[in-house]
C-alpha cells in the first residue's frame, strides 16, 4: 500500500495512548470540550441517525456526550478505537458494540452508517485522504459525516517559544509540534473525499495553564507529544525546557501570570451524495435574466477579458 | 467484571464488519471467537466481545484450512 508521505510515527502514537490511557480521564478536557461541540452540531440537524459510528472513539467520549446532549437524535452507536485500552474502556463506559481498529483501515461494509463521527482524530493520521474517503463509503446515501480536528494556529504559543529556546541553548532547533492543516485544506479534502456540500469551519479553544510545564504535561496526559517521524531522537535539555517555559510566559501569560494556549478545532461537515440533495443547475440552463432580477441593462461582456466592464489596461511606463 | 453482554460479539457489529485489509466478507468462528477472512488468509481474534480488527493482530490461515 503506497500512502501519502508519512509525517507520524502512527505505532508511536498508539504506544502513547495505550501507555496513558489509565490516566488520560484526568486530561480528557480539550477532547470532551470538542466532543461537546461536536454533539451539539448533530444536534442542529434536522434528521435523526438510527445508526451511528464513533471512529476513533478513543475512550467513548462523543458517544457518552452525545447520549446525553441528544438521546433522541441517534439510536445505535457503533465505535471503533485503535488503541486497545481506549477501546476497553470506551465498551464498557457506553455498552456499546466496539471495535479495535486502525483509523487509516477502516473495517465496515460500504453505506450501512446514517452517522460517521470523528472526534479529534484526523490531525494525527498520515493518510487523511483515505480515512475520510473509507468514511464516506460507510454511510447509506445521504448519511453525514461530522469530524473535529485540530488545525491551523493550533499551539503556535508552545512551537514559537520551544523553537526560540532551543536555537537559544542548544545552538539549533528542531520540530516540536505536528504540522496542521489550514482551514482551506479541510475544505478541499472533504470534497476530494467525495462530500456533497462540504463545509469547514473553524471554533478556537482558547485554554490557560499555570505555566508552560502545565501545559506539557496537559498534552503527555492526552497521549499527544511530539510523534513526528522527524522529531529529534535525543532527550531535550533542562535548560531549554526551563528557558522555553520562561519565554512562554514572557510573550503569552495574561495578567494574572497564567499562560495561554491555542487550540483551533476545525469542524467539517459532509453529507455521502444522494439525488434529493440539492445541486446546482447545468449552466445555460437558467429561464431567467439576471438583468431582469436586478432590473438594470444587461452589458456585453469585454470578449478579451471576460469582464463586464473594460479593466484599467496598465499605464504606459513615462519617462 | 465481565458482564454476559461483554463477552458474546454484537449481532448487529457482525453483519457491518467486513476485512480491513480486503473489504471482503467475514466468517464468524464462534467457538474459536475469530473472524475469518478468507481473501486475506486471516484470522482476527475477538476478546472480551472486542473484534480486534488488525492485521498484525490477526492469525494467519494455514493453506488447507483457508
Amino acid at each position: 500500500m503506497t500512502g501519502p508521505e508519512a509525517i507520524f510515527d502512527r505505532a508511536l502514537m498508539r504506544q502513547r495512548r495505550e501507555r496513558i490511557a489509565p490516566i488520560f480521564d484526568a486530561h480528557d478536557f480539550l477532547f470532551r470540550e470538542i466532543a461537546v461541540r461536536l454533539a451539539e452540531r448533530a444536534g442542529d440537524v434536522r434528521q435523526n441517525f438510527p445508526l451511528a459510528l464513533d471512529a476513533g472513539c478513543r475512550t467513548g467520549l462523543f458517544t457518552q456526550v452525545a447520549k446525553e446532549m441528544i438521546p433522541e437524535k441517534i439510536g445505535t452507536y457503533i465505535l471503533s478505537e485503535s488503541t486497545p485500552s481506549f477501546a476497553r474502556t470506551a465498551h464498557q463506559r457506553t455498552g456499546a458494540p466496539t471495535v479495535i481498529a486502525d483509523d487509516e483501515t477502516l473495517p465496515f461494509a460500504p453505506a450501512r452508517f446514517d452517522l460517521v463521527a470523528s472526534c479529534g482524530v484526523l490531525q494525527g493520521l498520515n493518510d487523511v485522504p483515505g480515512a475520510l474517503l473509507q468514511m464516506r463509503q460507510a454511510l447509506r446515501p445521504d448519511g453525514l459525516f461530522l469530524g473535529a480536528l485540530l488545525g491551523g494556529e493550533t499551539l503556535f504559543e508552545l512551537r514559537q517559544a520551544l523553537l526560540a529556546a532551543e536555537a537559544e541553548i542548544e545552538g539549533g532547533a528542531s520540530p516540536r509540534v505536528a504540522p496542521f492543516a489550514e482551514l482551506s485544506d479541510a475544505a478541499g479534502l472533504l470534497q476530494r473525499a467525495g462530500f456533497s456540500l462540504p463545509v469547514a469551519d473553524l471554533d478556537p479553544i482558547d485554554v490557560s495553564y499555570e505555566n508552560a510545564f502545565k501545559l506539557m504535561h496537559e498534552l503527555r496526559g492526552m497521549g499527544e507529544t511530539n510523534a513526528r517521524l522527524d522529531r529529534r531522537r535525543t532527550p531535550t535539555r533542562r535548560a531549554t525546557l526551563l528557558r522555553a517555559a520562561e519565554i512562554y510566559s514572557a510573550r503569552f501569560a495574561d495578567a494574572g501570570g497564567r499562560i495561554h494556549a491555542s487550540f483551533d478545532v476545525f469542524f467539517l461537515t459532509g453529507w455521502a451524495p444522494a439525488d434529493s440533495q440539492p445541486k446546482p443547475l447545468r449552466p445555460g440552463s437558467a429561464q431567467t435574466r439576471l438583468a431582469d432580477a436586478l432590473d438594470t441593462t444587461e452589458r456585453p461582456l469585454d470578449e478579451k477579458t471576460g469582464a463586464a466592464f473594460p479593466l484599467r489596461q496598465p499605464k504606459p511606463e513615462t519617462s | 467484571m465481565t458482564s454476559p453482554a461483554a463477552t458474546t460479539v454484537d449481532p448487529q457489529l457482525l453483519e457491518i464488519l467486513v476485512c480491513p485489509l480486503t473489504k471482503g466478507p467475514l466468517v464468524y468462528d464462534a467457538d474459536a471467537q475469530e473472524l475469518i477472512s478468507k481473501q486475506a488468509g486471516l484470522a482476527y481474534p475477538i476478546r472480551d466481545g472486542i473484534p480486534i480488527m488488525l492485521a498484525e493482530e490477526a492469525r494467519e490461515l494455514d493453506a488447507d484450512s483457508a
